[in-house]
């Protein structure tokens, strides 16, 4: 229940507050029971019906603010899923319940250690990663210094086993300083799957130490934090490593091929060569530019359009293009460097080898009742054999360039889980057809 | 009338006149003198748009119709201001885009067809005529009850028609059409200050809208009928939506059935797309964002405009008959306190509550609006004439001056063809067939152009198989069923099918679209439509102009900058 | 950045559609709005006969009103959504912040 349906259920209330006021207080006499239902049920009909239709969709023009940076801007708000390594640190800063999930950072060890002093009974709290002092609260903080390594022989004890330390002495805390006010300690460990991160570590000033179930008891709380914020990590860089590879692999043979177009077109027409190189600027600068994961659906497709442009001054009339877009979808949201590399693989398997051309339809929609945002990219062209199709999607025709859409689908899987239908039909003769199904945003 | 009214009235028109005259422009070129160059704000424009389309139909006219019918009447007000939502869903941007001069020459270039030119010339000069007309009775009926007396042996009515085409074809046909873009504005905020001025004398004398419209609604609808010359009583309203019971002021079945109102809107709503100097304003629009955002201004200025018109024509079926013992004059224009011409409605108003000086000030928005009005019609059709047909099929040759001095004298001929159908028409003997006489003469023209010109336009804006064939016979099916469909109703007369018969557009705009359709499907598009297309929709020269503007913006503050820093 | 950039046919054919889209929608709207007021008269008594606004018929007071408004919303509501339509459906999406950016652009690069 986000956006599009909380908004209509807002509105749907609010018509029928409405319909209260004008028939039941203003008007007088009050409307009967009969009349006003009448009413009511055909305004919720209308709007229903109205709601997913042309009507909705941008407005105003675009903002002031380059697209780019706009977008690395708003992408805190959204779920974790969303935000590029670059956003995590912002999102963090946005205050989450649990500083730690965003990892073993000094920032992040000292909030969390503010956050339990007060809970776990202690004078002094610490937490430490292998190396180092990552925070300290309390009394003692003078000598007990951030990024120091640990000094406290149970803190390497700990490290060591990966069992919880009670030390009941100041002696067995082994601290160099005379005057420590520090008198005892539990120590837990904080462990990320099997592997020892750091200690989460507990003091008081008098001899008897905190509670050791408590404190242990935490300490796997912020263990488990650690972990999912570990596998947040390794899912964005998975991601991240996946848009790499779709940067770096814009396909030399294209580049060839449009650089041979302009070269030739320069003597023929140099105006035309002139608005080429523009336009392979312009894809250049999109391809590069994207930071985030996600871009407006009306950025993508302007480099949809660069693309279709610049195979048009090579393929001539043998590639055309007919575009369907609904007014909403154009600042709907979605994966960033997609749609192209689809267009892409219409104009490579479909059209290039049809000797008459063919037309590739792009065709995009949004259904705001369901959030989903559906794209359909179909070609005419001669299709693409079973044998073929199972190649492109397990990626092994990457070598002679291309994205495989393979690549697509596994950033795909990783953006939305389940979420997602990424269906290609291809009859060979025919041509064929990619479906892509994601949830709007 | 006496001094006081005589002397506002001719001040504020010798303002208006002065204005149109001292920013004529020095050198005048064809494009200057239709188009005003193409650069005009956003704002102005619409002022003068308002200016163009608020003519006496909807200062006079629609107050007078509310006056008359009540409820029934106020479906004019919402009919006219509906007219500009499908030229801003349909219209405003590709037009001003597609950049021509007149709506005959964007049909011709558009369907690559002169066949094409010619019947829209055609089309647009008979709306043009019908909608002129109106304006000059709506101009004597105001002479008569302003000055009240003729020159030169004239009725008052005639004197009225001869002396504003007169004057207001001279200053079209020598000030220009810059002077015309400008004045048409400052003509508008004039009509508006009208407007405003005795909406608040009406309010802050008391006067409680929603109350009035109780009270108004507890009897009868009555209105003066003339049995024999000179002979008047009040009759009730025929309902005609429930036989048995008489028509109220504030519910509908004063004037309509229950078809009859849906044709009218419809004719009203459809009409204004069809407006020749209405749409020849867009092309002056710099870019065609801008022309959207023109027509949005217009939508809210026309929403304020008719609400207050409305709100007047029922604080004047209100106030009168209680005016009427502290007023004397009253008496030979009122039976038992309602008026005998409903046009004299906001005139009588302005008097009661500002006495002469305020009288002045009505009547003078009235002239103004009917003299924006004929100008912006005036000009229209010299511009069909002129560069449509004189450019290009009388003279092809011809230099700018030979073409300015064609549109001249268009201008003098058509107005005074117009003149001399209003004189022919007497006003007293039509308002018992035709309550407010203005503003349902003026349907008149928005049938035509709603029917013939409407559904032809949008076709060939959004539909690309639009052929020239198709669109000559869809123009020529439009106004044919719509004029043969009139002359029906005029002849049946004033029952519910007349009434029906006389507002055709619901039934002959989709005749006309279905044969442009059906005819356009059996012929070939222009072969160069890929190109027209681009040049219709797309937008890369008002990305151009934008961004030539923001850099001599920018220019221009950057100078500033560097100026004050060298001081 | 694009400066003398042209539309292509099939871009602008794609923009028409949209637009086309939205200005039936919108149209469609306008039409309910128009037919519903007069028509709500004939099927539902209380649309003539109830009181608002001190004496006023609530078919009245949208005559008199409300129509009004009604007609300058869906003017700015259609207005401003094809306008943002073209601007990103035709042009690139530097168009209208290149002059602004230039600078900084190259200040990146």
């Amino acid at each position: 229940m986000r956006g599009g349906s909380q908004l209509l259920a807002t509105v749907q209330a609010a018509v029928w507050g409405i319909v209260y006021l004008v028939t039941q207080v203003l008007a007088d006499p009050p409307l009967g029971l009969g009349t006003t239902l009448i009413i009511g049920i055909v305004l919720t009909v209308l709007l229903t019906l109205g709601y997913p239709s042309a009507l909705r969709g941008p407005r105003g023009v675009r903002t002031s603010r380059p697209p780019w940076a706009r977008r690395a801007l708003t992408s805190p708000a959204g779920s974790s899923t969303r935000h590029s390594s670059r956003s995590t640190r912002t999102l963090a800063a946005v205050g989450r319940p649990m500083p730690l999930r965003s990892g073993l950072t000094e920032d992040a060890a000292l909030r969390t250690a503010r956050l339990l002093r007060p809970l776990l009974g202690g004078d002094a709290v610490a937490i430490t990663d292998r190396e180092q002092v990552l925070a300290f609260v309390g009394p003692g903080g003078g000598h007990h210094k951030v990024g120091d390594p640990p000094q406290t022989e149970a803190t390497a004890r700990v490290l060591a086993t990966g069992r919880t330390v009670v030390v009941r002495h100041r002696s067995k805390l082994s601290c160099p300083q005379e005057d420590c006010p520090l008198q005892s300690a539990v120590v837990a460990p904080l462990a990320i799957g099997k592997r020892i991160a750091g200690t989460l570590k507990v003091y008081r000033v008098y001899p008897d130490p905190p509670a050791r179930d408590l404190v242990e008891g935490m300490a796997g709380i912020l263990s488990l934090h650690l972990e999912l914020a570990e596998l947040d990590r390794e899912r964005n860089l998975a991601v991240d490593a996946k848009l790499d590879a779709l940067r770096a692999q814009i396909n030399p043979h294209f580049l060839f091929n449009i650089l041979n177009t302009i070269a030739s077109k320069a003597r023929t027409d140099p105006e035309e060569a002139r608005q080429l190189l523009l336009r392979l600027s312009d894809f250049f600068r999109y391809a590069v530019r994207q930071d985030g994961h996600f871009a407006e659906f009306g950025q993508e497709y302007f480099f949809v359009r660069t693309y279709i442009a610049l195979e048009q001054a090579r393929y001539g009339d043998r590639v055309r293009v007919k575009y369907d877009i609904d007014p909403q979808v154009l600042t709907a949201h979605v994966p960033v460097l997609t749609i192209q590399p689809l267009v892409e693989n219409a104009v490579k398997h479909g059209l290039a080898d049809k000797l008459e051309g063919g037309t590739i339809t792009l065709k995009a929609r949004v259904d705001p009742l369901t959030r989903t945002t559906a794209i359909q990219v179909a070609d005419n062209g001669i299709g693409i054999p079973p044998a073929v199709l199972d190649k492109i999607m397990l990626g092994e025709l990457d070598a002679t360039g291309g994205v495989g859409l393979r690549n697509i689908s596994q950033r795909l899987e990783t953006l939305f889980g389940e979420r997602y239908r990424f269906d290609i039909q291809s009859t060979e003769g025919t041509g064929t057809v990619i479906d892509l199904r994601i949830p709007l945003r | 009338m006496n001094t006081a009214s005589l002397v506002v009235l001719i001040a504020l028109l010798l303002t208006v006149g002065g204005f149109a005259l001292a920013i004529r422009p020095r050198g005048v070129s064809t494009l200057d003198f239709y188009l005003a160059g193409q650069r005009v704000g956003v704002v102005t424009n619409a002022s003068a748009i308002c200016g163009d389309y608020f003519s006496a139909a909807s200062f006079l006219g629609v107050a007078a119709a509310v006056y008359v019918s009540g409820l029934d009447g106020v479906w004019y007000a919402t009919g006219f201001a509906a007219g500009f939502v499908p030229v801003v869903l349909f219209v405003a941007a590709p037009l001003r885009r597609f950049g021509e001069f007149s709506i005959p020459d964007f049909l011709a270039r558009r369907l690559d067809s002169e066949r094409v030119r010619l019947v829209a010339v055609g089309v647009v000069q008979l709306i043009i005529l019908s909608y002129l007309v109106p304006q000059a009775v709506g101009s004597g009926i105001t002479w008569q009850l302003l000055v009240g007396q003729g020159v030169a042996g004239l009725s008052p009515y005639a004197t009225g028609v001869i002396v504003s085409t007169a004057a207001i074809t001279g200053l079209v046909a020598f000030g220009g059409m810059r002077g015309t873009t400008w004045s048409q504005a400052v003509q508008f905020l004039l009509l508006l200050t009208a407007l405003v001025w005795l909406a608040i004398a009406v309010l802050a004398s008391g006067f409680n809208y929603g109350t009035a419209v109780g009270e108004l609604d507890a009897a009868p609808l009555m209105n003066p009928v003339s049995e024999q010359e000179g002979d008047w009583e009040l009759a009730t309203t025929p309902n005609r939506l429930e036989e048995d019971v008489p028509a109220t002021f504030g519910e509908p079945g004063a004037r309509y059935g229950a078809f009859g109102q849906f044709a009218l809107i419809t004719t009203l709503v459809m009409g204004t797309a069809g407006l020749p100097h209405v749409m020849n304003r867009f092309f002056t629009s710099p870019t065609g964002r801008a022309a959207r955002m023109t027509t949005v201004w217009v939508l809210g200025l026309a929403g304020l405009f008719y609400a207050l018109a409305v709100m007047l024509g029922t604080a004047a079926r209100s106030l009168i008959p209680g005016a009427v013992a502290d007023h004397p004059w009253l008496d030979e224009l009122t039976v038992d306190g309602v008026l005998r011409v409903p046009e004299h409605a906001l005139p009588v108003l302005g008097r009661i509550y500002g006495g002469e000086a305020g009288l002045g000030l009505v009547a003078a928005g009235a002239l103004v609006a009917v003299m924006s009005t004929i100008a912006g019609l005036l000009l229209a059709s010299a511009a069909s004439w002129g560069h449509d047909v004189y450019e290009r099929h009388i003279n092809p040759g011809a230099t700018q001056g030979q073409a300015v001095w064609a549109g001249r004298a268009t201008v003098i001929v058509v107005a005074f063809a117009s003149a001399g159908l209003a004189l022919g028409m007497r006003p007293e003997t039509l308002t018992a067939l035709l309550p407010s006489i203005v503003a349902t003469m003026v349907t008149w023209a928005f049938a035509l152009a709603g029917s013939a010109l409407t559904p032809v336009f949008i076709l060939t804006i959004w539909w690309r198989q639009t052929t020239a064939t198709g669109a000559v016979a869809g123009m020529v099916a439009g106004a044919a069923s719509a004029i043969a469909m009139f002359v029906a109703g005029v002849a049946i007369g004033d029952d519910e099918l007349g009434e029906v018969l006389m507002t055709p557009t619901i039934v002959a705009a989709p005749i006309a679209a279905a044969v442009t359709i059906l005819v356009s499907r059996r012929t070939s598009v222009p072969a160069n439509l890929d190109q027209l297309w681009v040049k219709l929709h797309g937008t890369a020269a008002d990305r151009h102009a934008e961004r030539l503007a923001r850099l001599t913006i920018a220019g221009v503050i950057d100078k500033g900058a560097k100026r004050d820093a060298r001081r | 950045m694009n400066q003398d950039e042209h539309d292509t046919p099939a871009e602008v054919d794609a923009t028409v559609r949209t637009l086309r889209r939205v200005a039936v929608g919108y149209f469609v709207v306008l039409v309910v709005g128009i037919v519903g007021v007069p028509g709500l008269t004939l099927v539902l008594d209380w649309w003539s006969e109830g009181r608002l606004l001190g004496g006023m018929s609530p078919s009245f007071v949208m005559a008199a009103f409300g129509l009004y408004l009604f007609f300058f919303v869906i003017g700015v509501a259609a207005a401003t959504l094809s306008s943002a339509v073209e601007s990103r459906m035709l042009g690139g999406p530097d168009d209208r912040l290149a002059d602004e950016y230039v600078d900084q652009d190259g200040g990146q690069a």
